[in-house]
């Protein structure tokens, strides 16, 4: 892994803490140099004013309205540098050169017309070696430190030697010393001393809370990539666990772990069933005839069988190692450097995850420890995912089993009511009054064994075909309704039942994702229970509305009620209660558990609210379909 | 002249309950026990409707059968007999039937009716289907 930089704690923008405190300081900088720019002016202006101070009140004017001048230039230049190269370091280096050349020659100006080496303001030089402490390295400092020195011990000379005019501050030192050899020396020993003792505590200081500034840096970087590091691994295995599909899983799991280790790819093998080779399951950033180069024979790879034992191992340089079973394909591919390590399930190995890497020596210590803890969660993801698919093909296999059965089952009893058709309808002469009787009765036990096993075939292939949506449509509820409502009026009236159909208006037509044969059968199963189960003269209430972007069905019957003790197993296969039973004789008990798993397949619930000799509310809750198109407003 | 009506299916029963009202309603009969046989009746005979059975000598011939006739084709044997109506029939329920047809959205044929049908059904249908163009 490549090693934090502090000076570039943002590899994206290419600029660092340091270089930010850098640009800081030198607005800082320049904020200070209005108010010694002003300082000047007001300083000339009152020594000039109040202190009967005689000097060259011209020249202090000049150097402060010149630092005003250059400021303005420097703060110009400051902010078009942040407006045209933020990302970009050097300028902002050259411009701090530039603010201390520039001060530390109005500097000497300032110190030449205030009186040369007897000028206190000499001492201001001090705050100028600390500022470029702050803002230069240590050697730096030095430099900068013995140009001062340079510049003060030339200007004294010059003055000494009388190459350079001197400017006393007359009434401020009443005798000229600059040509005082004693205090010239002494002032110059105590200034060089002084500069240097200067710039060695404050370049020091700096430095060190530099170094730990950079070590902050570094901190910071190595916890966000953790952190980083941590928050994929947790949002990958969320996703993970969010599907139950074994491909799926696998081919997440490949790509986010690539992705988080931030390598060339990633493969998943899985053991296959002779536990003798591992075979290609998922991969993620290899190519296809790497990824089908073949599968790992564990007797010819020791490297994955020590893998499958349970040891890590990284494969520093491919070319130099010859554990590798395809080390030549895995050259070809461009791969320098492989990481592998074993998924282990709760009761079996189920086999090897790696990441490949394009640099040799790419894996450290810490991508080992992530990978196993990235293999450990996403063992668990696939065994969960695997468990899941078995099961699914053991109720497929049920189903088709069943569904085979049923079809053996059907046909002779089809055949059976078509011969007994043939001869009702008098196709093979007229049977005589007996005889039709006998075939009658005959014909309703076939009857009964055909819904029998016709209701079983929809249970088995209820569950056994897939949900496939892709065959869904889009049906207004209430127009389905109205059909099945049609169709039970002639049995209702039989029986007297009053049947009701109450569809609140909606804004839009209540639409559900469904099939039509299964929407009409889940409405013919609830609306034909409930006249079956209603004694004469009672009365069957259907209403549909819209509920919390639901649509609410309800049928409501005046019927026989359910007993507390059945009504919890209402839905299962086969159940029909004591006193439904009592009631009609036929019924296979499988009617409402295929109304279930129907209902359930749309997304939808349904529920039974019942009381014993007072009747049954059957609720069917189904999810509105989303439609792009806007509603269709009814009634204009 | 008789319409014709060519009926596929291996049970012989069945084939009896469906022969017997059609035949007392004028139409003329004749029957194919397997695909292959069916296939060679329908350029025999030129039916004008086909009951075809969804499982016979395998669980998807009835729509081998189908598909062969329907075949688009040009250059196919069965080009001339594109247009026979045919309703397919099947003991198990048209929706599971059709788990197992390859490409159920594309299936060529005019109608499904699951077994049992009764003789006025069967006759309402072959009455419906027969002469009636597929678009």
């Amino acid at each position: 892994m490549a090693q934090a930089d502090p000076h570039h704690a943002d590899p994206r923008s290419g600029i660092g803490l340091v270089e930010e405190a850098l640009i800081a300081n030198e607005a800082w900088l320049i904020s200070l140099r209005w108010w010694a720019g002003l300082g000047v002016l007001a300083a000339t202006w009152f020594t000039t004013s109040f202190l009967n101070l005689s000097l060259s009140a011209f020249a202090f004017y000049a150097i402060g309205l010149a630092m005003l001048v250059y400021n303005l230039f420097l703060f110009a230049i400051l902010k078009l540098r942040l407006l045209v190269s933020p990302r970009s370091v050097k300028p902002f280096k050259s411009l701090a050169l530039a603010q201390i050349s520039l001060d530390w020659f109005a500097m000497i100006l300032l110190i030449h017309y205030s009186g040369g080496v007897e000028s206190p303001a000499i001492l201001f030089f001090f705050f100028h070696v600390i500022i470029a402490s702050i803002l230069h390295s240590p050697r730096q400092t030095y430099i900068y430190s013995a140009v001062a020195i340079l510049l003060v011990g030339g200007m004294t000379g010059l003055e000494y030697a009388g190459l350079l005019q001197h400017h006393s501050v007359m009434g401020f030192a009443d005798a000229p010393m600059y040509k005082n050899t004693l205090y010239v020396s002494g002032v110059m020993a105590f200034f060089i001393s002084g500069i240097f003792i200067a710039a060695f505590i404050a370049s020091t200081l700096n430095h060190r809370l530099r170094q730990g500034q950079t070590e902050i840096v570094k901190l910071t970087d190595r916890l966000q990539r953790a952190y980083s590091r941590l928050q994929t691994l947790y949002d990958g295995m969320q996703a993970l666990n969010s599907t139950l599909n074994l491909q799926e899983v696998l081919d997440r799991l490949s790509r986010d772990t690539a992705e988080v280790m931030g390598v060339r790819g990633c493969s998943i093998r899985l053991l296959d069933k002779t536990g003798e080779r591992l075979i290609d399951a998922a991969a993620y950033g290899l190519s296809d005839s790497y990824i089908r180069k073949g599968d790992l024979v564990l007797s010819y790879n020791p490297l994955a069988r020590e893998v499958l034992a349970g040891k890590a191992i990284t494969v520093s340089d491919v070319a130099l190692d010859d554990r590798l079973q395809y080390g030549t394909q895995a050259l070809e591919e461009g791969i320098r450097s492989i990481l592998s390590t074993r998924l282990q399930g709760r009761r079996e190995v189920l086999g090897m995850i790696r990441v490949y890497s394009t640099e040799s020596g790419h894996f450290t210590e810490g991508d080992v420890s992530f990978l196993n803890a990235i293999a450990n969660q996403g063992s668990l993801a696939i065994e969960n995912a695997m468990a899941f698919k078995a099961l699914e093909e053991m109720d497929e296999i049920k189903s088709k089993f069943m569904l085979m059965i049923t079809h053996e089952l059907r046909s002779p009893i089809c055949v059976v009511r078509s011969l007994l058709c043939t001869i009702t309808s008098g196709y093979a002469g007229a049977p005589t009054e007996q005889q039709a009787d006998i075939i009658k009765r005959a014909l309703q036990r076939v009857d009964f064994l055909q819904t029998l096993i016709d209701d079983l075939l929809d249970l088995a292939s209820g569950k056994s075909e897939p949900i496939d949506a892709g065959t869904w449509v889009d049906l207004p509820l209430a127009e389905a309704v109205g059909r099945v409502i049609t169709r039970f009026e002639m049995p209702a009236k039989e029986k007297r039942i009053e049947l009701k159909w109450q569809c609140e208006p909606s804004d839009s037509p209540l639409i559900v994702s469904a099939t039509n044969e299964e929407i009409d059968r889940i409405l013919n199963n609830i609306v034909s229970n409930a006249i079956k189960y209603t004694p004469n003269c009672g009365t069957v209430t259907v209403t549909l509305e819209c509920i919390e972007g639901c649509a609410h069905l309800k049928v409501i019957d005046t019927g026989i009620g359910i007993p507390d003790e059945a009504q919890a197993r209402l839905f299962e296969e086969f159940y029909r209660a004591p006193n439904a039973k009592a009631q009609v004789k036929e019924g296979t008990g499988l009617g409402l558990a295929i109304t279930k798993t129907l209902v359930n397949r749309f997304g939808g619930r349904i529920s039974v609210k019942s009381k014993l000799g007072e009747g049954t509310e059957v609720i069917v809750i189904f999810p509105i379909a989303v439609r792009e198109d806007p509603p269709i407003r009814r009634g204009g | 002249m008789a319409n014709k009506v060519l009926i596929i299916d291996d049970d012989d029963d069945l084939v009896m309950t469906m022969r017997l009202p059609l035949e007392a309603h004028g139409y003329q009969v004749f029957r194919a026990a397997n695909r292959q046989e069916g296939l060679q009746k329908v350029k025999e005979v030129k039916p004008d409707i086909i009951l075809l059975d969804v499982m016979m000598d395998s669980m998807t011939a009835g729509f081998e059968v189908s598909r062969t006739i329907r075949s688009p084709d040009p250059t196919s044997e069965y080009a001339a007999y594109r247009e026979i109506p045919i309703v397919m029939i099947t003991a198990i329920h048209a929706t599971a039937s059709l788990r197992f047809a390859p490409d159920k959205a594309q299936l060529p044929i005019d109608a499904f009716v699951e077994k049992p049908i009764e003789p006025e059904a069967l006759l309402s249908i072959v009455r419906d289907h027969i002469g009636k163009h597929r678009p």
